[in-house]
């Protein structure tokens, strides 16, 4: 999976990259409009990240250049908070989704997944771990073939746990991904505890392993493998 | 009370006082000139009718001389010589009634030894009548005098203010964050030019202050959004590291809670600082039970969470123009914080009117004063999270839609009313 970053700043950059990397993906970063443009014209993408606001030109025009190229390259904005026109333009120029600044690195990893699981028409769109099988189409989910009947932000939940597998998610994270960022209240700890208990309580029963692991405080991660 | 009307009155009162005074004093100074010529011609009468009777030793009838009322009386014996003038009440027989006269009476020993008195009674009923008459006429001319001289001076200040009104005018209208610096009309009088110029200068050194204020607002929270994006993600990477131990992802934990907390800071300060530059100037019709119920909705596993019961009440429906993501600001603020400082298991109750809307919730009373509620940074004791931007955004979109707001605290409910 190839994916360019177009993002002027350079340790913002870094982070993305890295957090990206880990999932294998092949991701290659610009800073410039100048240089997204050269590599969009030479190289495909699976995905392509893109900040509005670059020194020498508009992330917008990039969007514009791509679907030029009559390009399927997904295409996320990421762009500074409120900034509504660039998000109705962004999107109806044809790009897949719109991440405000700051945001989460597991929020934007699981969009990227997200849109590489859509883009993938040819291979069977699921999202398998172990003993738990996905199908996000039908948003329908199976633990060792035994169905399993999660409430919306259950399933919101393990879709995020599974694009963010082996890595620690903070409770901040996780209440944005699952509530948006108007939810800044404390008490949104406890509804993500209840959610998450809930989860681990359906998986278990139906068989499934525990998978997810309480982090000092911090957050909690998905994985296999003990900490 | 308007300054031309308090002048006003005041002129008018002074020249009524003035003009009674005045008129006393003149009438006493008429009295006194025709009782001093009545009494002199009273006098020469006197002298007359003695000449006569000395010239003539006998005593003529001088009634037909003088046509009024005249006795002399012939005494017996000599008298002293008395002579005195005074006023009297005597009945007229023409009249049929009692009259004021002036009465002379004089003693003398001339006639052949013999004593006499003269009296001669002149009426005052004309010189009172005269005296009546030319009052009245000067009193007229005085009212006269008064009210053109009021309306006189009512106009001339009524014009003579014009620029000073307008001034007041220019100055309550003006607000601070519009385009245009503060502009009065000139004039060509000195005392209104002069502030007016000062008054300029100054609006223009505080717009610029403000305009300066604005801009470093706004770049400062600008410019943190991208290091606190920053820190953020490296946090989120650091935490990835697998040998990190319980103390260290402590430590990691409580600075990312500090970030975050400085993010919303950020952002909230952004926003304020946005409404302010009036980026959001699209607006469009919006359904305000539209966005109470999809905000409610948002909001309905924390309020059930909670034990909060939400109650909506939608008397008239409610549309507003204005722009469709302040006016989810606005609405999310507004519940978020009924939620926040409710009371376990209270109520929030939504009501739609024609021309206000009210959200009230269950609490404890505020420890602050409530005329500071909307100011930024007011958080409560309760929750020490809050960043306490929430109502000052409230009254920012309030404030940029002419709105009013107000809010009450009774029988443990607290209300925020919003009036359009």
């Amino acid at each position: 999976m190839k994916v360019l970053l177009i993002e002027d700043e350079k340790e913002l950059s870094s982070s993305i990259t890295e957090y990206l990397q880990r999932e294998n993906y092949l991701c290659e970063a610009v800073l410039t409009y100048e240089d997204a443009i050269e590599k969009i014209n030479l190289y495909q993408y699976d995905c392509i990240i893109v900040d509005i606001n670059l020194p020498d030109g508009s992330g917008l025009n990039v969007i514009r250049a791509l679907k030029q190229l009559k390009s399927e390259t997904g295409i996320i904005i990421i762009s500074a908070k409120n900034s509504l026109d660039d998000k109705v333009d962004g999107l109806g120029i044809g790009a897949d989704d719109y991440l405000t600044k700051p945001f989460h690195l597991p929020e934007l990893n699981a969009r990227v997944k997200s849109i590489i699981r859509r883009r993938n028409f040819g291979g069977i769109n699921e999202i398998l771990f172990n003993d738990i099988r996905v199908l996000p189409e039908n948003m329908e989910v199976t633990v060792n073939n035994h169905l399993l009947v999660l409430t919306k932000k259950e399933y919101d939940l393990l879709i995020f746990f599974l694009s963010n597998r082996d890595r620690v998610v903070t409770k901040e994270a996780i209440a944005e991904h699952l509530w948006g960022d108007e939810m800044d209240m404390a008490d949104s700890f406890d509804f993500i505890y209840t959610h998450i208990k809930n989860l681990r309580k359906k998986i278990m029963e139906k068989g499934g392993e525990d998978y997810i692991r309480t982090i000092y405080g911090m957050g909690y991660k998905f994985t296999d493998s003990a900490v | 009370m308007k300054l031309l009307t308090r002048t006003s009155r005041y002129y008018l009162i002074i020249s009524i006082v003035a003009y009674i005074l005045s008129g006393l004093i003149f009438y006493r100074l008429l009295d006194n000139i025709f009782a001093k010529q009545l009494d002199g011609t009273l006098s020469e009468e006197k002298m007359l009718i003695e000449e006569t009777i000395n010239y003539a030793d006998s005593v003529p009838d001088f009634r037909s001389v003088f046509g009024h009322m005249i006795d002399i009386t012939i005494l017996n014996s000599p008298q002293h010589k008395v002579e005195y003038i005074r006023d009297t009440l005597m009945y007229d027989g023409e009249r049929g009634s009692f009259e004021t006269f002036r009465h002379l009476f004089a003693e003398n020993t001339s006639i052949q030894g013999k004593g006499y008195t003269i009296n001669i009674y002149k009426p005052l009923r004309d010189t009172e009548k005269l005296i009546a008459e030319i009052v009245i006429a000067v009193a007229l001319l005085f009212i006269g005098l008064l009210v053109l001289l009021v309306l006189v001076n009512y106009f001339i200040a009524r014009r003579v203010w014009i620029p000073f009104y307008r001034t007041i005018n220019s100055l309550t209208h003006y607000q601070i964050n519009q385009d245009k610096p503060l502009t009065l009309t000139k004039t060509d009088i000195y005392e209104f030019n002069h502030p007016n110029e000062a008054l300029e200068k100054m609006s223009k050194k505080i717009r610029q202050d403000y305009i300066n204020l604005k801009e470093f607002n706004e770049n400062a929270a600008h410019e943190l959004l991208t290091p606190v994006a920053i820190i953020k993600s490296k946090l989120e990477l650091l935490i990835q590291r697998e040998n990190l131990d319980e103390q260290q992802l402590r430590m990691i934990s409580a600075v990312f809670e500090a970030t975050n907390r400085m993010s919303k800071l950020n952002q909230g300060l952004l926003l304020i600082s946005k409404i302010d530059n009036n980026q959001f100037d699209k607006t469009e019709e919006i359904d305000l039970a539209q966005i109470f119920d999809k905000t409610l909705e948002h909001f309905e596993e924390m309020s059930e969470h909670l034990g909060i019961v939400v109650s909506k009440n939608y008397l008239h429906p409610a549309k507003l123009t204005m722009n469709p993501i302040l006016a989810e600001i606005l609405i999310t603020n507004l519940v978020s914080n009924a939620i926040r400082h409710n009371l376990p298991s209270g109520r929030i109750e939504i009501e739609l009117s024609e021309s206000s809307f009210t959200v009230s919730n269950t609490g404890q009373p505020l420890k602050t004063d409530p005329s500071q509620l909307f100011e930024r940074f007011r958080k409560s004791e309760n929750n020490p999270e809050s960043v306490g931007l929430g109502l000052a955004i409230v009254q920012k979109i309030i404030n940029l839609y002419r709105m009013n707001v107000t809010y009450t605290y009774h029988d443990g409910i607290h209300t925020l009313k919003i009036s359009y």
